[in-house]
């Protein structure tokens, strides 16, 4: 198992540095592949902390955020879903760590029907231009031999 | 390991989204949790995420919260387009034939 330790800053905000352990070890095996690339905290008009984990270079889109209201904990993803409400620190993290790799399922289906997708045209491009040679190989090469 | 801090033009520009969305919000009068009120959202997480710019306002959500802050739709779209996606926004609305 991965385990990120919270960098020894201040925590504002209103993070706890159990909590913020707990939910950056959940995200440790994405941040090593870059699923994650990197986090921000931040809290509400009401003063409510949220943790922002944000997706690869170049837009650092917001993957997942944690937000804590009183007691309870809401993960949601990047257009606000709501993916989880839990009052246990642990079972939320299991959720993130299972969110991210949801998250890291869908691009690589993405990411192969892309491949597929390009795949396709260029054997669609390709296939004239390999195809007039072939046939024309196959008219010259019976008057080659009968010439040699 | 170490959890990198991030930065770039696309973050940036969702910043500015998030300020210039936050200040509507209040010209309108409206707290966080009235603006989820009325975008029938069962938590006011997500405006603070959008205002803060980690996140986007989603496509399909424009109208509601445009019309929500008291402004008129398609101008709403085209300011918010000038953040998240500021080349489409030049082809369709600053590059003349």
């Amino acid at each position: 198992m991965n385990v990120v330790s919270f960098p020894g800053r201040d925590l504002p905000h209103d993070w706890q540095r159990g909590e913020m352990n707990a939910l950056l070890a959940a995200c440790g095996e994405s941040l090593d592949k870059g699923t994650v690339a990197g986090w921000e905290i931040g809290e509400t008009e009401r003063g409510d902390p949220q943790l922002y984990l944000l997706g690869p270079a170049p837009d650092h889109e917001c993957v997942l955020c944690v937000s804590r209201l009183g007691r309870q904990y809401v993960l949601e993803d990047g257009e606000g879903r709501i993916l989880c409400e839990h009052d246990a620190i642990g079972s939320l993290s299991d959720q993130v760590r299972h969110a991210l790799r949801h998250k890291k399922a869908a691009i690589i289906a993405r990411a192969t029907v892309v491949w597929l997708a390009i795949k396709e045209t260029i054997e669609e491009r390709m296939e004239p231009i390999l195809g007039e040679p072939m046939e024309l190989l196959s008219h010259v090469a019976p008057q080659l031999v009968a010439v040699i | 390991m170490h959890a990198t801090k991030t930065a770039s033009k696309a973050a940036e520009a969702r910043k500015e989204a998030g300020t210039w969305l936050k200040e509507l919000r209040a010209r309108a009068g409206l707290s966080q949790v009235e603006l989820a009120e009325k975008l029938a959202l069962k938590y006011y997480t997500f405006i603070s995420q959008v205002e803060n710019g980690f996140g986007r306002v989603p496509t399909e959500q424009i109208e509601a919260w445009g019309r929500a802050l008291g402004q008129e739709p398609s101008s709403f779209a085209r300011k918010l387009l000038s953040y998240y996606d500021p080349e489409l926004h030049r082809l369709l609305f600053e590059v003349k034939e």
